[in-house]
């Protein structure tokens, strides 16, 4: 039943003979448990268990919407993941019983077939854009619907989610500022990216009903929605799209959907932006239906083990050229697409320049074997490269015949790792790990204008009184005169021109200080020379002046520089 | 570099990774912007064509971020960490390169002096 090399799982009835020899320390239970990845699955199956649990409560209690909303979130990613990880451990239990029933214990060897080795995907700087019709993004009235999103992704059987985002028609795009990364991706990994959306207010079917029919609605399953639940539970790896699969107590509250989805692969990776198509799932009849343009731009990465981890090392003899009885003894250390050879082993570690660097690229030839030159010298391998019309070559010793085939065996997995990876082997794309953030301070709170600017020689009026504007603008019912200069409106009637000009509108109401015109340092301010009867190009007499405003008279004069 | 609207633009582009200065409170980047399409060009004194309302770099602080990271005088400012930057108002570009989440930016920028090395190249 049980052979010695062979792990096998067991459940334990309780109050057997055996459950009171593991009590008593005879054997030891994890001579028949399963294997620690089971268990590291299992305790993250339990982890989400009773996150799901904490979600379902705190969603009871919430009062206000947006509590709801984040707490609704958490149970959805909650409910994926346990999804996945019941759909994985599914897969490992299949795979265990396949593979223990096709091989026999006599079996020995390594599988022949070579599998690529992992890397680490990362997305970050998620972008979607959106699509208003005109005349809601600028005329911009009417009641502000406001909608919750936020992006679960997938790969394998990992699950993540992005920060809730507030969208309301004022905004032209979703931007999300969260770096997602996943650890354990192979290069046939497949990134599902989900958008899911709520209303900000309540939902018009539900609202009305009362709230215990609502729940009851809501928690029952009938036939087809039942049918939809064993389907998911059976079909591997699938992904929730509404937050009633499995029976959760009451839920009565927000309910997200599936705006848009699509799966990035390898191809997709690169380092620098991209933008890629979308697939729209839900329609106009859907409340909490997003005008989505269709795609969404981001910055896809992968850096797989062999490019930042050293895949092999050990010392070596290397001909030097030109001398054929020279050979330097040195230390390589094959990592990413080169083999450095250090003067001494502790140097690949204190940082130290190598003597020299090998490139071994998907051009490079390696062959193992003797060769006319080392005769007398047994276990060499050749490193060829071609570089434009030269071809140079390395001979390389190693220790012993074990050696020799250690090297090669890890060159031959490079070269296929290369092979799989394809683009994200030619250079280390970069991985950022933001820094924990610390909320940045409101400046605000401290009374003076200095501790807002940091003003630099170079730096011009605007800033100063973009900063100011902001400040004051919400006091002040008339701007102070000298602030005039900056503005081609006269705010208070100018005592010295005659009556020819625009008398400053008459405000019944504190006008919103939009960012008043400002001119760079070189331009030549208006001419207020006093006296001089002003032939007056209609000034902007209702609109208070704003940089964002295109229609503006007469064509912009200034070219303003800003630091940054 | 001469610009048609409504056509697709076409440049030999330079990636520039700049990582932010923290400098107590904020975050620079030790260069300076000029451009934009509420500006007026014909003041540009780095641009070729006298009616390209880009963004161009109009000072390199020395020793700063940018100029370790290879961004030089006169440059032409196309894309920040994925945003356009060819049709933007001179506020627009500077809130992008200046947003406090961001420690690194990628931008993708091009000169007169890459353009003309490709044309050389292709040429011989």
């Amino acid at each position: 039943m049980f052979s010695r090399n062979h792990r096998s799982r067991v459940t334990v009835a309780r109050g057997s003979a055996l459950e009171m020899e593991f009590k008593r320390g005879r054997f030891r239970l994890s001579l028949f448990s399963d294997p620690p990845e089971d268990t590291e699955l299992q305790r993250k199956l339990d982890h989400e268990i009773r996150m799901r649990e904490g979600a379902c409560k705190l969603l009871a209690a919430c009062s206000q919407r947006e509590q709801a909303l984040e707490a609704t979130k958490s149970l959805l990613v909650c409910n994926s993941r346990i999804l996945s990880y019941m759909g994985e451990l599914q897969r490992r239990k299949e795979a265990q019983v396949l593979g223990k029933s096709g091989r026999r214990p006599s079996d020995s060897g390594p599988p022949t077939e070579r599998s690529p080795c992992r890397g680490r995907v990362c997305i970050s700087d998620l972008r979607i854009p959106l699509m208003w019709k005109d005349t809601e993004y600028f005329k911009n009235k009417g009641d502000l619907h406001r909608w919750a999103v936020f992006l679960l992704l997938q790969l394998g059987e990992h699950i993540q989610d992005t920060e809730m985002i507030l969208v309301d028609r004022t905004l032209t795009d979703i931007s999300f500022q969260n770096n997602v990364l996943f650890t354990e991706a192979g290069p046939d990994f497949e990134l599902r990216l989900e958008l899911y959306g709520a209303c900000m207010e309540e939902e018009g079917a539900l609202a009305g009903a009362p709230k215990r029919l609502a729940t009851k609605l809501s928690s029952s399953l009938g036939r087809s929605s039942g049918r939809r639940v064993r389907a998911s539970l059976e079909s591997a790896g699938g992904l929730g799209s509404s937050p009633i699969l499995l029976p959760t107590p009451a839920v009565g509250g927000p309910r997200y959907h599936l705006l848009a989805h699509t799966t990035l692969t390898l191809a997709a990776v690169q380092d620098g932006f991209r933008t890629h198509d979308l697939t729209l799932a839900s329609h106009e009849e859907n409340p909490a239906w997003l005008p989505l343009y269709g795609s969404v731009c981001c910055r896809l990465v992968a850096q797989p083990l062999c490019m930042t981890q050293p895949t092999a090392n050990g010392t070596l003899r290397v001909q030097q050229a030109g001398e054929l009885q020279d050979w330097a003894r040195v230390h390589g250390v094959l990592k990413g697409t080169s083999l450095f050879c250090y003067r001494q082993p502790e140097d690949a570690d204190t940082g130290e320049e190598p003597l020299f660097t090998i490139a071994i690229n998907k051009e490079t030839r390696v062959r193992a074997g003797e060769l006319d030159q080392t005769v007398g010298r047994p276990f060499t391998l050749t490193i060829s490269n071609r570089y434009g019309e030269d071809e140079v070559t390395h001979t390389l010793q190693t220790e012993s015949r074990g050696a020799l085939h250690s090297w090669m065996e890890a060159l031959w997995q490079l070269f296929f790792d290369m092979s799989q990876w394809k683009q994200c082997c030619d250079e280390i794309m970069k991985i950022e790990t933001p820094a924990p953030r610390k909320t940045p301070q409101v400046l605000a709170k401290q009374g003076s204008l200095y501790h807002e600017m940091a003003i630099e020689p170079l730096d011009d009026i605007a800033a100063v009184t973009d900063i100011l504007a902001q400040r004051e603008g919400a006091r002040l019912e008339t701007p102070p005169p000298w602030l005039a200069m900056f503005t081609e409106q006269p705010a208070l009637p100018n005592p010295c021109s005659p009556a020819s000009v625009a008398p400053a509108p008459a405000r019944t109401h504190p006008m919103p200080w939009g960012r008043p015109r400002t001119f760079s340092l070189d331009a030549v301010p208006p001419d207020h020379s006093p006296g001089a009867p002003r032939s007056v190009a209609p000034l902007p007499q209702q609109r208070s002046p704003r940089s964002r405003g295109l229609f503006n008279k007469g064509p912009p004069r200034t070219w303003l520089q800003s630091p940054v | 570099m001469s610009y048609i609207p409504g056509q697709p633009v076409t440049a030999v582009v330079q990636r520039v990774e700049i990582h932010k200065l923290r400098q107590g409170e904020n975050l620079i980047l030790g260069f300076s912007i000029g451009g934009g399409i509420d500006q007026d060009p014909s003041q540009n004194p780095f641009s070729e064509d006298k009616t390209d309302k880009g963004i161009y770099v109009t000072r390199v602080s020395e020793g700063g971020p940018a100029e370790i990271a290879g961004l030089q005088i006169g440059d032409k400012i196309m894309q920040v960490n994925g945003w356009d930057m060819t049709m933007v108002t001179h506020d627009q570009a500077r809130k992008r390169l200046t947003k406090r989440s961001e420690e690194v930016v990628r931008l993708l920028v091009t000169r007169q002096s890459l353009q003309k090395a490709v044309q050389r190249s292709m040429l011989s």
